[in-house]
Parts: C-alpha cells; structure tokens; sequence
C-alpha cells in the first residue's frame, strides 16, 4: 500500500509536469487568439521529425538540429497557422477547425511516409543517464529532469505574463480585445509573439520526454487529446486552471494505474473531465482569460 | 391582473430590484419610469422568466408564476418586446413573425401555410404587409419596432411589456408607433406595462406611473401627479420641470 | 381518426386535432427528380466494376451520416464533431447481436434504434448544458473515448480486426448482382433520410429551429420549448446515423471501430459538410460523392495517398465559396433559403 502511495505521488509529480509542459502552448493560444487550434499536434511531431530531417538528411549536429528546428516550428506556426488559416478564417469557425485538423492529418501522414516507424527515428536528448530510487519507487533521472523543467518552463511563463509588459498587454488581450486595440496594443505582433511562445513549451517537452516515452509518427494526436482535455478541465485558456489541471489528470492516471487496471487511465480522466463540465460549466477556473 | 409582490433580485452584493411591490389591473396602460440602472429592465426579466427573483412572488391571473421558464410564461400570455430590437436576422419578417404565432399558444388545425397566413395579419396591422419578404436584417429602426410588436402580438397574448418602444424614433415615427400600441390595445383587449424615458409619451398614453430608483419603487400614480412629485423630480427629472 | 385531403397542390393529412400538409410543387421537383434518376441509372454504367459500384455505395452511406448530421447541427445550433460515435454504436450493437445470438437484420435494426436512442437520450442534456464550444469538444473526444472503449475489450470487439461474417441484407446469388443490389438500398436509404430531413426544415418545426439557432433567448420567450427541441434534434439524427451503421454492418459484412471512429472518417464527414456547402442538406450528395471520389483517385497513388488527401482537401475548402461549396455554384441560380419557403395569397 506504501509503495502504491508513494508510485501514486511521484507519478502524479512527473506526469503532471510533463502534462503542463504540453497543454501550456494549447492554453496560451485558447486564451489569447480564443480559437481552438486543433493543429497543435504538429509542434510534437515537428519537434521530433523536424531534428531528425536536420540531423539525418542535414547532417548538423544535436544542437544546430534543435535551434533550426526551433526556427521551423516558429515559421509553421507563424506563415501557415497564423497567417493561412486564423487570419483568414477567423469568423467561420467550421472551416478554421476542420484547416487545422487537416495541416495536422498532412504533417502526420507525411512523416510517416518519410520516416515510416520502421526507420529507427530517436532523438539522443538523454542529458543524465540511469536510475535511482526514490523512497521505494524507482524512477529514471531523465524523467525527474523533464518534470523539473516542465515547472522551470511554467514558472517562466508565468513571470513573465505577470512581470514583463507584453505579458500585460496579452493578459489585457485575453480579456477584452476590443478595449486593448483602443488603449493602443498592436494586436497582430502581440498574436505572433503569443503563436511563437506557443511554441516553445511542447517542443521542450518532446525533446526532454523522447528518451522514455514512445516515438512515432501518430504520436500528436493522444498528446492533443490530453492537452485538450486539460485546457477543458482548467478552464479554456486560463494558465491557473491549466495547472492545476495537468496536476489533477496526472493524478487521476497514476492513481488508476497503481490502484486498479492502467488500461482505464485515458477513460477515467475524461470521465471526471465530463462530471466537472457537467457541474462547473467551463471547467475549474471558468474565467476564460488567461490568468 | 399581474401583481408584483415584494420581488428583489441581487447581482452579487448590488440590488438591482430591491422589494417592489404594484400591481398592473385589466385593461390599463401602466407606465414604468426612472433613471438608467433604476432596475425597469431587470423587472422585466424577473416577470418574463429570465431571471428568478430571490424573494418575492409574480401573482399573472391569480395563478403564481415566479421563476416559470420563458416559454411557460409566454404560454400563460404574457408578450414582451426589446429595448434593442432583437429580430430574426436572417429571416424574413413574416418568418419571424410566424415563430410567434406557431409557438405563442397551442394551435389546433394549424400548418405552415396557415401560420404564414395569420402572421400576415399581425404584419398588415402593424403595417408592414409589403416588407413581409424582407428580411430582418434590412429593416430600419422603427419598422424593426413594429416587428417587435407584430412578433409579441401573434403569440395571442393578454399582457404586453413594452421595453422602450419610442427609443430612437423622431415624433412622427414615435406618435405612430404610440396610435399602434393604442389600437393594439383596443383591438387585442390587452393590458400594457411600458417601460419608457420619453416623458412625453408616457404621460399620454398611461393612465397610471411607477417610478423606480436603484431597484426601489419611490413613487406611484396618475402621471400629472408623477411629474410634480419631488421625489420623482429630484432623482429623475434632475431639478423644476414645467407643469404639464 | 386519421383523414387523408387531396386538394388542388397539397395533401391534408388530419390527426385528431392536428394537420399536416404536403404541398406539391411542381417545379420544386423537376430537378430532383431528374438528379434521382440520373443516380438510379448511374449503376448500369458500371456493373462490371464491383469497385466503382463500392465506391458510390459508400458515398450514399457517407451521405446518410451526413444529412441527420446537418439536421442536427440547424436543429440544435451546435457543430458536432463525433457524430460517428453513434455510427460504432450502432454498428458494434448490431454485429455482436447479430454474430453471438444469432438475430435477423430485423431484430438487429430494432435492437439497433434502441440502442442508439437511449444511448442519445442519456447524453442528450450536453445538448443544453454545454455551450457551443464545450458541446463540440465533448462530441469530438466521446468516439475517441468509445474507441478506447473497444480496444480495453479487446476480446469482445475484436479490436484493430473488427467482427466479421454477419449475415446479409439480401443475397441475390450473384455477386455482382449484390452489389448492385447493395448500391439502390443504400440510395433508397439515402433519399429516405433526405426526405425527412426536407420535410422537417421545411415545416413549422424548421421554423421554431430556425430560430432557436437565431437567438434562443428571444425563441423561448415567443414561446418555443427549447429544451425539447434540441433533445429531439440530438436524439433523432442519432438513431438514424445509428441506422446507417446497421445497414453497414449487413452489407458490407465486416465492421471495425477503427474505420469509422478515428479522427480521420470525422474529417470525411466534416468535409463533406464544409466542401458540400453548410446550410443545405441537399448539398451533402455532391459533397459525399465528391470525398468518395477523390479518395478512389488519390488511392491510386500508392501509400502517398494519405497525405495527398489532406492536401487536397484542405484546397478544396480553400478554393470552394465558403459557407456554399459545391452546391453554391448550383444555388446561385437556384435561389432557395433552408428555411422553408412561405407564400401569403391574398384571396
């Protein structure tokens, strides 16, 4: 029982940081551009496919690969996300939706093709090596390390939203976009930078969780499917309840796995997502602006 | 005929209707007046079913119809028209008409066809027969107000709340739209709770004033007495006004 | 008891104290009925191509999926993104019944629509519950989370397999002659949905729909039982779609979650709805047709095919008029609103 307790705490830990660190991106963009972007699956399979075409096709090395994979995750999400599809179909929701989910479907079934499961992709980001146990729970340095930055990362965002001044004017965006444009914020560049920043989050995240955690091509859409289920349950696009969501749904699928049958995880947390919505419309924190 | 029984309602700490009481008898036109935020439009929501009063009872016919879904309350015959007019937009006028009188009451025998039909009537009463096919969208103000009242008319109803029915509209219009709402009055045998801040109207067309300030009811009776009331004058009127 | 009138243009049908009214015109009906018969003859053509004939029955059925679909989306004024949820359902109700206990397409069909329904009827109050956003996103994850279902009980679905070897609709002995056979019921069943979504729009109904999706605050204050509305608007387009999964199942003979819960079968019928043109639901034939056959095409090419797809499909909706796609290049000459059309003679 001990030991399940223990699995369940640290597990909830991990998890729960790792979640945060994929819905962060999702959120921001729910909160700001207020659209759900069901493309978002392709900054996870960009992360991975997009440092291996430099690697492999390229020929750069770990690092040069991860900053112009960094480069290509910006400008896809800034020319073709941003600029195709959200700028131009912003009032006819359907077609935004349906555009989104169809670069996603092309970006997945292309890497597939490129790079079928079969071609051995990995990513050598394993920063410290081995395991160790914590209390009677064994776990890998490399996973405590991603949940560390997984808190670095949010604790970054949130600093800077509450201290820097373009964190202010996208908090006043996310409340009143009309009023922000007439007290003179420049919407569009605050739009970029809030795609750009989007960004980054996931993209850290796949590069730190790749050692441990399944590679392949299809592996945005159950990665969507949980930052989606976050952002519902902490409230869409607000950072607070996406915390404290990440945390709750890491919760919910470690206490399923070590206290009855792990099959069930994904089914149980969206359950308690259904039950909550039913109770709270609007999730945790239905405030719908972004802190 | 609608009795209003110390009915409150609070956003919050703030009471938008604090404990107002009066009652609307049959066949009168009872006007209802005071300053922006006094708490008219919220009184109206609390008859209609939007929203449910904290305390207090909504007595229409003798029968209690306290926080009743809107529906049921349309179905009881109670009608209401917007301070924005709020049509259909992307239907035609005889389209947003017929939904009023397809759902205003139970209808036997009616189809389509014959909704359109009656729809027609209340448009060629209000004198919109020839925009019947226009669509909503299109139509300017004071002929989206006769809509309205067109629309409130065909759910059969024998309340009527007007919410600011002259707002916008230059004499000519207003003094037209105020012949309708008598002739509706006659015609239909229906009783009237009007909301207003055109002073001139109201205090024609009523025969009785209910003025409200911050939720609370300061002052009641015939509008000559209404506008020489202190009370009335300083919260509302902002100083003398000359005597009618 | 129940009257039937014939009048000059309309037939009464009189219930008690209710009426229902048909009104026949003429000229309405010349260009359906000529689309009707071109759709009928349109087998012959190919009745030694068995996977042509396959392609445009699975186009009717994409197209049956679609219409209640498109009755569900005008009549409860929410974008459902899991509609093939009730698609698994009603298919994974009728294989299992159908393959353990042995029951006839007949019973399966009504074991089928009571499924569905109370499975509907049970999730219907998301209907009112959830606003727009929240409604389609707890739609877009249910078939997810039913597929999950599926693979947790993997001995009872068979999983990635699926069930196969249920009985038949119909067998007429030849194979080809199946086909076609397969290819005119899908049609009837097609048409048959069609018509009863027309004559639902169409008619008072359609109208409080019409405007419920309007302003549902002003509809419930003329009176319109909102709630009851969207109930039926969520419940009835599901037992329907759940139908569609029947007749797959007794046709097709195989069925498999994976083909039709996935996000990528939800794309097909989001497209179809996008690309066919959004208000109308005669536009949804065009558009079926249409995914049916670019997907027989790009199948040509060879597992490049996956991505040319999405690719083509996302020109598709870009290229297209929005809010009218396929049937706006038609509509444009053929002015006709989806609300029903009134006509006031003055005698």
């Amino acid at each position: 029982m001990m030991v399940q307790l223990q699995s369940i705490l640290v597990y909830t830990f991990i998890w729960g940081s790792i979640y945060l660190l994929i819905s962060l991106g999702f959120s921001l963009i729910c909160g700001v551009l207020r659209i759900f972007h069901l493309g978002y699956g392709v900054t996870f399979v960009l992360t991975v496919y997009g440092t291996w075409l430099f690697m492999s096709n390229v020929g750069l090395g770990l690092i040069p690969s991860i900053i112009g994979m960094f480069l290509l995750q910006i400008i896809f999400a800034l020319v073709i996300f941003y600029m195709g599809v959200f700028q131009r179909f912003l009032e006819q929701e359907e077609v935004l939706l349906t555009l989104t989910m169809l670069v996603f479907l092309t970006v997945t079934h292309l890497a597939n093709y490129l790079y079928p499961v079969t071609a051995g992709v990995y990513l050598p980001t394993t920063i410290i090596d081995g395991t160790f146990k914590l209390g009677a729970v064994r776990i890998s340095y490399q996973m405590l390390l991603a949940a560390l930055v997984g808190i670095a990362v949010a604790v970054l965002f949130v600093l800077m939203f509450l201290k820097t001044r373009a964190g202010l004017i996208i908090r006043a965006m996310s409340q009143n976009i009309h009023a922000s444009m007439l007290m003179g914020a420049n919407i569009n560049r605050m739009y970029y930078l809030a795609m750009a920043l989007s960004v980054i989050p996931p993209t850290i995240c796949i590069l730190m969780i790749a050692p441990f955690w399944g590679i392949d091509p299809y592996m945005g859409s159950p990665l969507l499917a949980t930052a989606m289920m976050v952002a519902i349950l902490g409230g869409l696009g607000n950072l607070k309840g996406t915390i404290i969501a990440s945390y709750l749904i890491g919760f919910i699928h470690a206490t399923v796995s070590f206290l009855y049958v792990s099959r069930f995880m994904g089914f149980a947390a969206l359950i308690v997502t259904l039950l909550v919505m039913i109770f709270r419309r609007g999730g945790i924190m239905a405030g719908e602006t972004i802190w | 005929m609608l009795e209003i029984k110390d009915v409150s309602k609070y956003f919050g700490g703030l009471a938008a209707v604090d404990h107002v009481s009066f009652s609307v008898n049959q066949g009168e036109i009872v006007g209802l007046i005071g300053p922006n935020g006094a708490g008219k439009t919220t009184l109206l929501n609390l008859i209609c079913g939007i929203y449910k009063p904290d305390t207090g009872r909504v007595i229409f016919e003798g029968e209690d119809i306290t926080a009743r879904p809107p529906n049921k309350v349309c179905r009881a015959g109670i009608s209401r028209t917007y301070q924005i007019p709020r049509p259909f937009e992307a239907m035609t006028a005889l389209g947003g008409v017929t939904v009023g009188v397809i759902n205003g009451k139970r209808r036997p025998n009616m189809t389509l066809s014959d909704a359109a039909l009656e729809a027609s009537y209340y448009l060629e009463f209000v004198g919109l027969f020839s925009k019947r096919d226009t669509l909503a969208s299109d139509l300017n103000l004071y002929e989206l107000r006769m809509l309205e009242l067109a629309r409130a008319l065909a759910t059969t109803p024998r309340f009527l709340l007007l919410d600011e029915s002259m707002a916008g509209l230059n004499p000519a219009e207003a003094s037209r739209a105020l012949d309708m709402v008598w002739s509706a009055q006659e015609q239909f045998g229906i009783t009237i709770l009007w909301i207003e801040h055109v002073m001139k109207i109201i205090t024609q067309a009523a025969q009785r004033i209910v003025v409200l300030d911050y939720g609370q009811k300061i002052a009641e009776g015939e509008p000559t007495a209404i506008m020489n009331d202190q009370r009335v004058i300083e919260a509302y009127l902002g100083g003398k006004h000359a005597r009618h | 008891m129940v009257t039937f009138e014939l009048k000059r243009d309309r037939v009464l049908l009189r219930w008690g104290d209710r009426k229902y009214e048909w009104i026949i015109e003429p000229r309405y009906w010349r260009n359906p009925a000529l689309g009707v018969i071109f759709m009928l003859i349109l087998p012959l053509f190919f009745y030694n191509r068995p996977s042509i004939l396959t392609m445009i029955t699975t186009a009717n059925l994409l197209a049956a999926v679609v219409i209640p679909l498109s009755l569900q989306m005008i009549g409860t004024g929410r974008v459902n993104f899991g509609p093939q949820l009730y698609l698994g359902i009603g298919g994974y109700t009728s294989a299992l019944l159908n393959l353990h206990l042995g029951c006839n397409p007949l019973v399966t069909l009504l074991a089928n629509i009571l499924v569905c329904g109370s499975i509907a009827l049970l999730l219907s109050p998301i209907t009112w519950i959830a606003r727009g956003l929240y409604f389609s996103l707890i739609t877009l994850i249910l078939p997810l989370a039913f597929l999950d279902l599926t693979y947790i009980y993997g001995d009872l679905f068979r999983g990635e397999v699926g069930l196969v070897g249920m009985s038949a609709l119909i067998n007429l002995g030849k194979v080809k002659l199946n086909y076609l056979a397969y290819f005119y019921l899908s049609l009837f069943l097609m048409l048959l949905y069609m018509l009863v979504a027309d004559k639902i729009v169409r008619s008072r109904f359609g109208v409080s729909m019409a405007a419920i999706n309007e302003d549902e605050d002003v509809a419930q204050m003329m009176g319109v039982n909102v709630n009851r509305y969207k109930v039926f608007n969520y419940v009835f387009p599901s037992i329907l779609i759940g139908i569609v999964g029947w007749f797959i199942v007794h046709t097709f003979r195989t069925f498999a979650g994976v083909t039709y819960l996935p996000l990528e079968f939800m794309i097909k019928i989001l497209i179809i709805v996008l690309v066919g043109g959004r208000a109308f639901i005669y536009s949804v034939v065009p558009g079926a047709y249409f995914v049916a056959i670019l997907e027989e095409i790009l199948r040509g090419f060879g597992p490049i095919h996956y991505v040319l797809f999405p690719v083509a499909l996302i020109v598709a909706i870009v290229v297209l008029p929005s809010g009218e796609g396929l049937f706006g290049l038609y509509h444009r000459r053929h002015h006709r609103d989806y609300f029903p059309k009134f006509r006031v003679r003055r005698e």
